[in-house]
Parts: C-alpha cells; sequence; structure tokens
C-alpha cells in the first residue's frame, strides 16, 4: 500500500457513518481529522487499527491557552509514509479521555505523560503510576500547561522516595537502577524473581527529566536548535536534523541539495558511531568484554571522522535552520573513505564472532524473542521492530532529506531474539557504510544554505525521522512569532521500553540487561531537564551557569 | 632453632607475607594480561597493594540486619583457611612446610572454604544483591566442587599417595598432563570456576547484581576477603602445575609453570562470555564430570 492509498483509506474510515468529523489533507502525505464529538474518537481508531493503520507514533497534548480554556490532543497514526492526526479538544477544566490502553497497548506510556503533564483524566488507564514527575510534585500542577508557574514548586523538597510497588506481595525484588552497574544511565525498573527467573517488570523514569518541552516555548526557534541538539548525546545529530526539517516545513524553506546530503552523511556516521557504541554495551552486558574494548576502539574511527568534518565529538551542531554550517572538503573525503575501509573490515570480523561464537551464542540465540505480532501491537520502532521482521523504517518508507536520492536498503530479519537483533545492526553498519560512500560519490554542488526568515508563520508541521534507535517523532507548532507555541519530541527508546517490560517475564535474571540493553536505550532521550546542582545544592542560574563555562575555558587555555 | 626457622617459614617465607605479597603480584599479572588482550592499558604493577593498603586503612561499614560477628569474622576465616591450606603445598618449589597421608583432601576442603565463607557472607545480609550473589557462589560451588576434586585425585591415583608432597615427587618424573590430558582441563577449568574468574563470573555479575555476596563489604572486610582470594589464585596454581606440569623442583620453574598456566587463564577469560548460572551447572555436570570420569575409567583399564 502506498502512501496515497493509505491516506484515502484513512479517510474513509474518518468519514464513515455519519461522524461529524472534518477532514483536511494539509501536506502531501499527512490528513488532518478532526473529531468534534469525542465519542467517536475510539470508534475511528479501532477501524484504523483493523485495516492496520494502528500504529501509534505520539500522543500530543497542547494547552490552547486560559482564554480559550481548551485543552487539545493529536494523536499521531504513522503507519508506512503517512501521517494520519486525530484532533480532539477537550475542556480545561474536567479535562477526561478515553484510554486507548484496550485497542494500542503501547499508547499507555503517551498516555501517562499527557495525565502527567497536562492534566487529562484518563479513564481506563491500567497503570496510572507517576512515569517522569517525582513523587513529591504537587497534585493538580501540571508543568505543560500554559499557565504553570515554576514558583509554586518552592517548596519540593526533591527528596521523594520511590513509591512503592505491588508487582507482587510475595516476591523476591530485584531493584536495578537508577544508579546500577547495568545502567549508564538513571532510570529505575523493578524485577521480581522467583529464583532466577523473573516473573514481574516494573519501569520509572524522570531521574533525568530536563523539561526541554517546556525549555524551547521560553526561547526562540534559532536557540531551539542548540537545545534540541543536546536532548541525546549519542544521536545529537537526528535530533537537530529532524527539529531543522520541522521548522523549514513551518516556513516553507528548502534547505539546498548539498546542505541536504551532508545531513545525511552525518546522521549515517552518526548511525555507525551509534551502532559500534551499541554492540560494546550489550556484550558488555553480556560479560564479554573483550568484545566491547574492540568495539569501542574502533568507535573512535567514527568519532574521528565526525570530529574532523565538525570539528566536534559529541554535539556536532551541523545544522543551521535553511542548511548546514560546513562543506565538505576534498581532503576530508579522502580520510572519510580510509577510515570507512577499516570500519567495514572490522564490522565483518564483528559479524563473523557474533553469527560464530558459541559461547556469545548461548547468550543471545532465542533469548528475548519477540514475534512480528508482538512487536506490532507494542509499538517497536527502528532496529528492535526490524529484528522482528516488522517493515518500519522511515528512510524507505517516507524518505526525507537526501534519502530519496540516496536509497537506503531495509534490513530485516524474522527470528526476533538477541542474535536478530545484533544481525541486523551490523548488518545496517555496512548498509550505512555504502551510502556513505555513494553521498561522497555523487555529492550534489551548489550552496550551504539559504536565508531563513526571523518569524516563522503560523503553522503545523510532524515530521518523522529514523534515529540509529528507531523513528524520532518531532511536532512543532507556530504561533507566528519567533518562538514556537509548541513543540513535542517523541523518542525511540519509550516506544520500545514498553515491550521489553513485557518481554522480560519468563526470562532468567541473568539476561534481563541484555534484553534491555537489546533496544539499545537511551534514558536522556526519555528524559529531558537540566538541574546543576553543586555541592550546596544550589540551582545554577543561567547566567552564572554560562560564567562558569567560560572561567572553565579560560582555565583551560592557560 | 627449629621453632624460629618453623615460625619464621610460617609468617614469612614460603607461607604468610610472602604468598600475600606473590597473591597480589599474580593477581596483578591476571588483570594486566586480560587488560593488554582487551586492547586497554591496564593497572600497574602496585595496583593491588595500594588497593589493599587503601581498603584496609578504610572503616568498616556494618549493615543494619546482619550478625556483626559473623560479617567481620567470615573473611578472616576465609584467609586464614587459604593460608593454612598453604602448609600441605610445594609453595615456590621448595617442599611442602608439613604433610600427612591424605592431605590432599584437606587441601581441596580449605580451598573451599573461602567460597563458602562468601556464600555466607552473602547470606549474612539482607541485600537483594549478595543474597542472588550467595546463591549463585554456592550453587557454583556445588557444580564444580566434585569433578574439579576428581581431576585433582587422578595423579594421586597415579602416585598411589594422597599426599601432595609425594605426588609432586613423583610428578618430576612424569608429566601427568601428557598422560591424563582431560584430568588437567577439568583443573585447570575447574580452577578457574573457583576463583570465579570469566566466564565462570556470574555469581558477582556486576552488570546484574552488582558485586554478588560481598556487595555490602567495603572496608577491610572487603580487603581481607581479596587477599584470601589473591592467595588462592597463587595457591591453586601451584597445586595444578604440581600435580600436572611435572611438579616443582626449584623456584624458577614454580614462576614459570604458575604464570604459563595464569596466561592460559588469562586467554580463556579474554575469550570467552560469561555463562548464566544455569549454563554453569549443565556445563559441569554434563561435560566435566563425564570428561574426567572418562579420564579414571581410562587409568583404570590401563592400570587394569
Amino acid at each position: 500500500m502506498n502512501t496515497e492509498q493509505i491516506l484515502t483509506l484513512a479517510e474513509g474510515i474518518a468519514k464513515s457513518w455519519d461522524w461529524a468529523t472534518e477532514v483536511s489533507r494539509p501536506r502531501p502525505n499527512c490528513l488532518d481529522v478532526k473529531v468534534n464529538v469525542l465519542k467517536e474518537l475510539v470508534p475511528i481508531i479501532v477501524g484504523l487499527r483493523v485495516k492496520r493503520l494502528g500504529y501509534l507514533s505520539a500522543i500530543v497534548g497542547m494547552d490552547l491557552g486560559v482564554d480559550a480554556d481548551e485543552l487539545e490532543v493529536l494523536y499521531h497514526f504513522c503507519p508506512g509514509g503517512a501521517v494520519i492526526t486525530l484532533r480532539v479538544r477537550i475542556p480545561r477544566q474536567n479535562a477526561v479521555l478515553p484510554s486507548l490502553c484496550e485497542i494500542i497497548p503501547s499508547a499507555e506510556v503517551y498516555e501517562r505523560e499527557l495525565r502527567e503533564m497536562f492534566g487529562v483524566e484518563i479513564t481506563g488507564l491500567h497503570n496510572a503510576q507517576r512515569l517522569y514527575l517525582p513523587d513529591d510534585w504537587p497534585t493538580g500542577i501540571y508543568p505543560l500547561r500554559k499557565d504553570f508557574d515554576p514558583a509554586v514548586l518552592a517548596g519540593m523538597s526533591g527528596t521523594g522516595k520511590p513509591q512503592k510497588t505491588n508487582l507482587s506481595p510475595n516476591g523476591f525484588t530485584i531493584p536495578i537502577g537508577p544508579q546500577h552497574p547495568a545502567l549508564k544511565e538513571p532510570g529505575h525498573f523493578q524485577f521480581t524473581v522467583e529464583g532466577e527467573i523473573v516473573t514481574g517488570a516494573y519501569v520509572r523514569l524522570g531521574y533525568a527529566h530536563r523539561g526541554m518541552e517546556k525549555a524551547v516555548e521560553e526561547r526562540n526557534w534559532v536557540q531551539n536548535l542548540y537545545l534540541l541538539e543536546r536532548v541525546c548525546g549519542i544521536c545529537s545529530h537526528i535530533h537537530a536534523m529532524a527539529y531543522s526539517l520541522a521548522v523549514e516545513q513551518l516556513a516553507n524553506v528548502q534547505a539546498p541539495p548539498r546542505a541536504q546530503a551532508i545531513r545525511v552523511l552525518v546522521a549515517e556516521l552518526e548511525r555507525i558511531h551509534s551502532h559500534f557504541l551499541w554492540m560494546g554495551v550489550s556484550a558488555h552486558e553480556a560479560g564479554f568484554d573483550t568484545l566491547f574494548m574492540y568495539s569501542w576502539r574502533d568507535r573512535e574511527t567514527v568519532m574521528d571522522m565526525l570530529e574532523g568534518l565538525t570539528g566536534n565529538r559529541v554535539n556536532y551542531s551541523a545544522n543551521v535552520l535553511g542548511g548546514v554550517k560546513f562543506d565538505v572538503t576534498p581532503a576530508q573525503t579522502a580520510s572519510i573513505r580510509v577510515g570507512l575501509d577499516f570500519l567495514e573490515e572490522r564490522a565483518r570480523h564483528y559479524l563473523n564472532v557474533l553469527k560464530n561464537d558459541e559461547m556469545f551464542l548461548q547468550r543471545t540465540r532465542g533469548i528475548g524473542v519477540m514475534t512480528r505480532a508482538q512487536a506490532e501491537v507494542m509499538g517497536a520502532v527502528g532496529p528492535t521492530a526490524r529484528a522482528s521482521n516488522v517493515p518500519r523504517d522511515v528512510r524507505v518508507a517516507a524518505p526525507y532529506s537526501a534519502y530519496a536520492q540516496f536509497p537506503v536498503q531495509m534490513i530485516l530479519d524474522e527470528r526476533g531474539d538477541l542474535e536478530a537483533r545484533f544481525e541486523v545492526r551490523v548488518l545496517e553498519l555496512f548498509e550505512s557504510i555504502r551510502l556513505i560512500r555513494r553521498i561522497l560519490d555523487c555529492m550534489p554542488e551548489g550552496a550551504l544554505s539559504v536565508k531563513f526568515p526571523r518569524r516563522i508563520p503560523a503553522g503545523e508541521a510532524v515530521v518523522c525521522l529514523e534515529a540509529p534507535r528507531g523513528e524520532v517523532l518531532y511536532y512543532a507548532k507556530s504561533n507566528g512569532t519567533d518562538k514556537p507555541e509548541r513543540l513535542k519530541v517523541r523518542t525511540p527508546t519509550i516506544c520500545n521500553l514498553n515491550s521489553v517490560v513485557r518481554l522480560v517475564v519468563g526470562h532468567q535474571l541473568a539476561d534481563v540487561p541484555m534484553i534491555l540493553a537489546g533496544i539499545d536505550p537511551c534514558f536522556s532521550c526519555n528524559d529531558r531537564m537540566v538541574q546543576v546542582i553543586d555541592g550546596s545544592e544550589r540551582m545554577l542560574t543561567w547566567a552564572e551557569l554560562r560564567q562558569y563555562g567560560i572561567d572553565h575555558y579560560k582555565r583551560l587555555v592557560k | 632453632m627449629n621453632v624460629i626457622s618453623n615460625s619464621l617459614s610460617l609468617l614469612l617465607f614460603p607461607g604468610g607475607l610472602f604468598l600475600l605479597v606473590v597473591g597480589l603480584f599474580y593477581h596483578w599479572f591476571d588483570r594486566k594480561l586480560l587488560a593488554l588482550l582487551q586492547n586497554r592499558v591496564g593497572p600497574r604493577w602496585f595496583q593491588p597493594f595500594a588497593d589493599t593498603l587503601k581498603l584496609l586503612s578504610k572503616e568498616e561499614v556494618i549493615p543494619d540486619g546482619v550478625n556483626p560477628f559473623l560479617f567481620m569474622s567470615l573473611p578472616l576465616i576465609a584467609l586464614a583457611g587459604t593460608l593454612t591450606a598453604a602448609l600441605y603445598i610445594p609453595l615456590a618449589g621448595l617442599p611442602p612446610l608439613s604433610g600427612f597421608s591424605g592431605d590432599l583432601i584437606v587441601v581441596l576442603y580449605l580451598l573451599s572454604l573461602l567460597t563458602l565463607c562468601m556464600g555466607l557472607a552473602g547470606a549474612n545480609t539482607m541485600d537483594r544483591f549478595s543474597l542472588i550473589g550467595a546463591t549463585r557462589t554456592l550453587t557454583q560451588l556445588f557444580s564444580y566442587e566434585a569433578p574439579f576434586m576428581l581431576a585433582l585425585l587422578g595423579p594421586a591415583l597415579a602416585a598411589g599417595s594422597w599426599q601432595v608432597g609425594e605426588i609432586t615427587n613423583y610428578a618430576q618424573g612424569h608429566w601427568l598432563i601428557l598422560t591424563q590430558p582431560l584430568g588437567f582441563l577439568v583443573a585447570l577449568v575447574g580452577l578457574m570456576g573457583k576463583l570465579e574468574l570469566p566466564p565462570f563470573d556470574a555469581p558477582e555479575a556486576h552488570t546484574e547484581i552488582v558485586a554478588g555476596a560481598l556487595t555490602e563489604y567495603s572496608g577491610r572486610g572487603l580487603a581481607v576477603f581479596n587477599l584470601g582470594k589473591a592467595v588462592e589464585l597463587v595457591l591453586g596454581l601451584t597445586l595444578v602445575s604440581a600435580l600436572y606440569l611435572g611438579g616443582l623442583s626449584n623456584p624458577l620453574w614454580f614462576v614459570l609453570k604458575t604464570l604459563a598456566l595464569l596466561f592460559v587463564m588469562g586467554g580463556v577469560q579474554a575469550l570467552l562470555t560469561r555463562l548464566r548460572i544455569d549454563q554453569t551447572v549443565g556445563l559441569w555436570w554434563r561435560y566435566g564430570t563425564l570428561l574426567v570420569l572418562v579420564q579414571w575409567l581410562v587409568m583404570i583399564l590401563v592400570r587394569g
């Protein structure tokens, strides 16, 4: 089914019976359905689900302001390359929505987020515990509402203890995180075990929540580019790129072809970097430290390539609104090619190890199996989904930027176990290397950026990009000023985390870290809040933080 | 005079202090070797010594809910057990300080005392990681102990004596690794299981259960446990090379043979992925025991 057929089918569903829906097509691949009667929301979603269009990518809440006295909630469905948006409005006071958990189990986390951030009561929610906000967060205070005043948090102690969970009253619970050797980032998991077998799992996030979605509303469009690049340390480029594409869509500006090619070039280098890093971490979880050390050594090659190209190892800062910052010189091209040859040889070696090392296969083969049906129901994305034979790759389904010109081959595997997740990622390394060589061969000529307006016309944009970990969704709404009205970032980890919590049940405790790592979780992507605290537990203001940075670098230069 | 020289042998050389220093040095050699094989720099030679001194000077935090007497005495019992085992082992190429008929069995049990103490130490605390680690430590003990013991009794059978000193003398003329290769293999791998080295490090798999049974130990107790493990490393290497690698007739052979054995063990550690505890048990009871029994069968048939 191509995008046009999908949209026609969805339009048919949304307009059947005598439903009071308004349907429009803001962009060729987008369908916007305004659901005027709340009762009709669930039947429409059931209809989409039945026709296999029910891949729920994100639920975006929006506060239309105290004057309008309404909240708007957007359900983004992204089957194939299409984006189907269902839009409902509910009153600000007494905001109630039905839960979709029965139809789409993966909706649970989005609904919990909506409940915490906007105060929308969800009827029929299976798990109404807090996901992100601290446990001592005052009730009735919703941070993403427009009238939220941070002053109300002054009395918060910040010492809230995690909730007591009742996974099984007599069970033996193993806590993993927020500080644990298996997790390099703060997340909290609880596993009940009987002997070595896991019988239940529970997840809690928010330990590094940086409130970025709120922060972007206080900054102008250009400043936000730098903020959003810092959503994640590993896939920093893809966030800046997604934001740039969304804003360019709003402003009706197209980056020049050469800039598009360079963006894709950096994105693919980043994918290589991320997959090498992941391979090391996963091998470490299995206790195979030699593979960990070797793959991280080889990852340095791609880090050097990125540094040579952009000047930075982590936050490459390649994008500007309307293009990219730097050009690729022939000398850089040559050094990238040399690096790629080395990486290709290494990746071939690792593929051999992953496929043939009997001891390692004992830990990966048949472990954490997720069938295609499960992966679809749980809304898995990225390599995790592709290892379960779900053909979900935004680069193929809806080629963005320069991917239309440089097509990608989708890597699929039908086994769905950890071994498949390893193999899919290593095979994607070869695909990325091939793609980068192709881009370097046929780099389009021309300018690097176009002039970009300071004010963005009012409108909405949804973009989906394929990050190394899977689909990233950015929703941006402009109100015609130089600041965004609302920006929603939906990262791939939150989709895949759902599946992990269900997959580990019945496995050995020893397999848990590997299954967890198998989805390549990134908690900094999920959580977005900054709070710099020094020894005296004092919060630094932006000015102090800036001064600290300046002094720090001055000391370094001396 | 005899009393003085005996106490010197026990406290300074080749037992006691010398043993602790050699243990830490071998521990460093193992770490450094693994680091080099894994493309890392690895620790400097004095790192284990510095770690031990630091830990010894630290306060031991006794957590709530433990029996404080057990908590403090278990590390000491473990170290004492391993040091006692040294009495009957031909350390540094010298004949054992003491010996009686059947001391091989005593040595094997004294060497297991460390593992047993670690299991008890884990079970003594309320910590969940410690409890799981203790369960795994003891499960692993039950899986490798029988094949390991049978593998070390092979040379005893060949020598016709169950006294370590006599077996060593017999082994000097016979490289038993050639006649009993299966037994040697099981003994070597069993030693790795005993020392909880990768791939048998499930009891202290830090990505799952932090530091396993010893999670709650942070100061002197940890230092003493670490010393015990270091001593056990030397004793195990000495025992296996004395029984299988043509005895230990002088200090040079001692150093060469034990380090060669450690070299092989380092390579195995770098190559293999950690086994889950069920896989460890399966490996020992399915293959380890079987191999050793085949070895015994061959020996009995040949001696006929």
